[in-house]
């Protein structure tokens, strides 16, 4: 059959529909069929999954004409989903097709939630398609005869790539990737990607640089255009709206005439603990809509999750308080609204978010946003123009991720073992290793075999075995056994789960909200009120409570920061709090009252200023800086400045941050003048100097956390097994303290600080605000007390230290209190 | 270099010097106390595949000859977990260690302490399940006991130290109650837990190279 007879079959197949495909799809499938790699740029909802699973079939069909008769049983394609939930529907849309054109393929899932039996089935026999993640893929790669299964294979499809590419698990994809192209020569990859800053970079790094995959591929864009309007929700009470706060309850009774009017709300939070409380206090304020209204977060189950969205799905619910856990993949058709609670952070999160709504082609989008503090409106302001004028971020790849690899080498040498001479160019060949030199991939193996650089007397180091023939093997089961149960986690902070003490799971929180709990306390989770038991075999024991409880359980990675984008929007409309109220828009003239304050004490800065407030209070001596470049630069800077002033006299700082500004607070004040006179914004020997502050900080300690972890230094234990393995517990803090002090050189520890530069600090943003700081006329202005602008930060409670006085002098200091049990 | 500063204490007449490599020199008797070494742990680690630098061993008896080069002991009295697993190669440089020394050795035995008592006796080794000396009682995880003073380890203490301006520090402690004193682990690849004083407690910090008393 030749290409247009196959690209036919699937013309017919949409006619057979009711449905006429869109130029991307067809796009897609000539590319495909010609042989081509490639990006595919579209939305959710927009039929991107035809566009890949009709080409993979049609190839199938032009391959084995003589299907119906001889089928050839084996894996011919692979569609990867960063998350599970997608999964289901995936399948669905293959399923589909494979039914109408009665072809003899079958489809399977593999994810974490597939059963051992199942995968065991899979293993004798794989699917012709398989759905699966990239830490299934991993698992796969670990079995033996890996090599078998892949053989065949004509294609890999990479959705959501976009959220993989900024992340490691896009690392563990990367390394993947290059080992199926050595396996199956005839295979082609695809990615799928919403719209990004760098989409054409999101292929280079999908493909691999200068790879001849690489050459052989194209872009596609999907142009479909969305009409999204932004729509504030402006309090009616300004003067009583607070300056501070993250929650945003003040605005509830706001929110409830949306929901009641419109067929299905989403209402996006930041982070599971607020949503969390929304879901709560909208309930308690409103018991009508108890049944009406559903909580989905990543830590809750996986049958409470599947069962809210098939009831998203049958226009069975008013209304659902989530996190971005409902951002990806999954198509409602029901949601005609979108409620955004606090700054979003990015502009493509609140596009895609804003894209939930309306799916009917031609529809406009609505999206409320709701501020949780006053300044907040600044950023709803800012988000109005970013909408209008379509800027959307970069996501950044990850480089030389050494503990992704040293993970990989390990995933390889446990199923058949690998020749270290084959796998190096492939290695070479990501986009992530693309600089590898021979002494680092020296280093690597050297620290799988024998866990050092040098080979010592009385060492019984064990992990990776050389073979006679050099082949680099794994032999010990329980090695190979510990190494498969860490490939899953390429995550942040160890998971308990949460269940009855009678059975019936309920959730995932992390380790740290519940060790600060004791038995009898109550929590708020799952919609729920639990009363803590007690914690055995990494579960937590709860049953049902009656009693009131604010404590809702906090997961660490909820913080976001804005994007450069976003900054530098948000920082301009802040200077038009200067201008006249005509030209303004509607959220900035909201904030008067606040203007007129600020400008009481201080001033607002205009774009040619940079403000620096200090005043006095309890708490000891405040000096506050206003850069407006997002919280990590602003954490970079903080570190930075903090550790200029701390060379010119012995002092301590406690540093605060957000997306406005930073605060430097000390138990004595900074002479102010001489940061001026001493020219301590500079950009000369600002990476010297940033490493020296990183020192000084936490920072790189918390970045070297799942560092330990992927790398397998640290053994986070079997999940739901009871076995011994307290005396292989250890926590990566400790890790990191043993090679900061004997073996500073080791490339996992230096990989902390480059990943705090290049990902936590973003050190090439600081360069360009350091540079626009140059620019600027610094106003520093000592007020008499706390100002709009600085509320926010001075009260942020999580905070870095920094510090330049003898560590004895300063427990002199503080022999005064003792602090209750924390972290 | 470490110019290191030791806190004096008296306890029921007694007195004692509390080291900030965590170690306790008894002065009447020449005796050192020195809780949680953890020996065999880095060994044990790196034999399960997990790289812990090797230096981390040395360490451990550098600190032991340093304490030992300070104070004109007798005896040296281990409250537990001296060896953090079974037999590994860590026992064999124990063992070159102990034959190096004229110090007499003992170990009130801990959870940790899983090897064959016969293997320390072989090595002069005195053990014991707890150890009474006058009105001491030394036990590796903490006893009460009416009419003794107890001292142990087991804990790995530490406390949070707060400033002005939102100041905070982690740091090992010696854990002093009425009728009780917990020492700081001694070895260097061991974690901390955290404690909290109540009013009668007293709390000696270390950190850079001091042992610091936290008064209230």
């Amino acid at each position: 059959m030749n290409q247009i007879d196959l690209i036919q079959i699937a013309e017919d197949w949409f006619q057979s529909q009711n449905w006429k495909p869109f130029p991307f799809q067809r796009k897609t499938w000539k590319a495909f069929l010609a042989g081509k790699n490639g990006l595919l740029n579209a939305p959710t909802g927009s039929g991107k999954t035809y566009a890949l699973w009709f080409p993979i079939v049609l190839n199938y069909i032009k391959n084995n004409p003589d299907f119906k008769k001889t089928h050839k049983k084996g894996l011919k394609a692979i569609w990867i989903t960063p998350l599970r939930a997608l999964s289901n529907e995936i399948e669905l849309s293959a399923q589909r097709i494979i039914e109408d054109l009665e072809l003899p393929m079958t489809v399977g899932i593999r994810t974490g939630d597939t059963s051992q039996k199942e995968r065991a089935r899979m293993k004798k026999q794989m699917p012709d398609l398989l759905i699966t993640t990239p830490e299934s893929l991993m698992l796969l790669l670990a079995s033996k005869g890996y090599d078998k299964t892949f053989k065949d294979c004509s294609a890999v499809v990479v959705d959501e790539w976009h959220e993989l590419l900024g992340s490691k698990r896009g690392v563990q994809l990367e390394l993947a990737l290059s080992r199926l192209k050595t396996i199956s020569e005839t295979i082609r990859i695809w990615g799928i990607s919403a719209t990004i800053g760098n989409l054409e970079q999101a292929r280079e790094v999908l493909l691999g640089p200068e790879s001849e995959s690489f050459r052989e591929s194209v872009t596609i864009k999907a142009t479909i255009n969305k009409k999204i309007r932004v729509q504030s929700i402006i309090p009616e009470q300004m003067e009583t709206f607070p300056w501070r706060g993250h929650l945003g309850l003040h605005l509830l009774e706001e929110v409830i005439p949306i929901i009641k009017a419109s067929k299905t709300t989403l209402l996006f939070t930041n982070t599971r603990s607020q949503c969390e409380i929304w879901f709560q206090k909208i309930l308690a304020a409103h018991p009508e809509l108890a049944g009406e209204i559903a909580m989905h977060h990543g830590s809750i189950n996986k049958e409470t999750r599947n069962w809210v969205e098939s009831a998203i799905r049958n226009e069975s619910l008013k209304a659902v308080v989530c996190t971005s856990s409902l951002d990806l993949g999954v198509d409602f058709a029901p949601v005609e609204t979108i409620i955004q609670i606090g700054g979003p952070k990015g502009i493509a999160r609140f596009m895609q978010r804003a894209g939930r709504s309306g799916h009917s082609p031609g529809k406009e989008s609505v999206i409320y946003f709701l501020p949780t503090h006053a300044i907040e409106l600044v950023e709803a302001s800012a988000l109005q123009r970013a909408v209008k004028e379509q800027t959307v971020e970069d996501r950044i790849p990850y480089l030389n991720s050494w503990d992704v690899l040293i993970q990989y080498l390990v995933t390889l040498a446990v199923s058949d073992g690998f020749m270290p001479d084959e796998i190096y160019p492939e290695v070479q060949g990501t986009f992530c290793f693309q600089t590898i030199t021979r002494d680092r991939w020296q280093w690597m193996l050297n620290f799988i075999t024998i866990g050092a650089q040098s080979l010592q007397a009385y060492d019984e180091y064990k992990k990776v075995e050389v073979l006679e023939n050099g082949l680099f093997k794994v032999n010990s089961r329980m090695v190979a056994m510990r190494h498969r149960m860490q490939i899953g986690t390429i995550v942040s902070d160890a998971d308990l789960v949460v269940k009855y003490q009678k059975g019936g799971y309920i959730g995932m929180v992390e380790e740290y909200f519940i060790s600060k709990l004791t038995r009898g306390d109550v929590f708020t989770f799952a919609g729920r009120n639990l009363e803590f038991i007690r914690i055995k075999d990494m579960h937590v024991h709860v049953q049902n409570s009656s009693k009131k409880t604010n404590k809702v359980p906090a997961w660490m990675g909820g913080r976001l920061t804005l994007s450069s984008q976003m900054s530098q929007l948000l920082r301009e409309e802040l200077y038009t709090g200067n201008m006249l109220s005509r030209k303004r828009s509607t959220e900035i003239n909201a904030l008067e009252h606040i203007f007129r304050q600020q400008k009481l004490e201080s001033i607002i800065p205009s774009d040619h200023q940079l403000l620096i407030e200090t005043f006095k209070t309890r708490e000891g001596y405040h000096h506050l800086f206003y850069p407006f470049e997002g919280r990590f630069v602003h954490e970079a800077m903080g570190s930075l400045l903090g550790y200029r002033i701390s060379l010119l006299t012995p002092i301590t700082f406690s540093l605060a941050f957000n997306d406005y500004g930073f605060e430097l607070l000390s138990d004595q004040p900074i002479d102010m003048q001489e940061v001026l006179d001493n020219d301590l914004f500079t950009t000369s020997y600002m990476h010297a100097d940033l490493q020296k502050s990183l020192n000084a900080t936490e920072m790189a300690r918390r970045k070297f956390r799942d560092i330990a972890v992927i790398s397998g230094l640290v053994f986070t234990g079997y999940p739901n097994k009871q076995l011994k393995v307290k005396h292989l517990q250890s926590s990566s803090s400790l890790f990191f303290e043993v090679f900061r002090d004997f073996e500073p050189d080791n490339l996992l520890f230096q990989q902390a600080f480059t990943e705090t530069f290049e990902h936590q600090l973003e050190e090439g943003r600081l360069q360009q605000a350091l540079e626009r700081i140059a620019t600027q006329e610094i106003v520093w202005m000592d007020c008499e007390q706390p100002t709009p602008l600085s509320f926010p930060i001075i009260t942020d409670r999580l905070r870095e230290k920094l510090s330049s006085e003898k560590l004895a002098d300063r427990i002199k200091k503080m022999t005064a209190k003792l602090l209750k049990k924390g972290r | 270099m470490y110019f290191y500063l030791v806190q004096n204490i008296s306890i029921n007449n007694q007195n004692f010097k509390l080291h900030p490599s965590g170690a306790i020199f008894w002065s009447e008797k020449q005796l050192l106390l020195i809780a949680d070494v953890h020996l065999g742990k880095v060994a044990h680690f790196r034999k399960h595949g997990s790289a812990v630098p090797q230096q981390v061993i040395t360490k451990n008896f550098e600190q032991l000859d340093r304490v030992l080069s300070e104070f004109d002991a007798t005896e040296i009295c281990f409250l537990g977990d001296l060896f953090h697993s079974h037999i590994n190669t860590e026992w064999i440089l124990f063992e070159q260690w102990v034959r190096s020394k004229k110090v007499s050795l003992s170990l009130v035995t801990g959870n940790h302490d899983i090897i064959n008592p016969l293997r320390f006796k072989e090595l002069g080794f005195e053990l014991y399940s707890e150890r009474v000396i006058d009105t001491f009682l030394l036990t590796h995880e903490p006893e009460d006991r009416e009419g003794y003073f107890n001292f142990c380890g087991h804990i790995h203490p530490g406390v949070i130290l707060q400033g002005s301006g939102k100041q905070r520090l982690r740091l090992p402690c010696f854990f002093k109650q009425p009728l009780q004193l917990i020492l700081p682990a001694f070895g260097s690849f061991t974690g901390l837990y955290i404690l909290e004083p109540s009013k009668e407690d007293a709390v000696f910090v270390i950190g850079d190279g001091e042992v610091i008393a936290i008064s209230r």
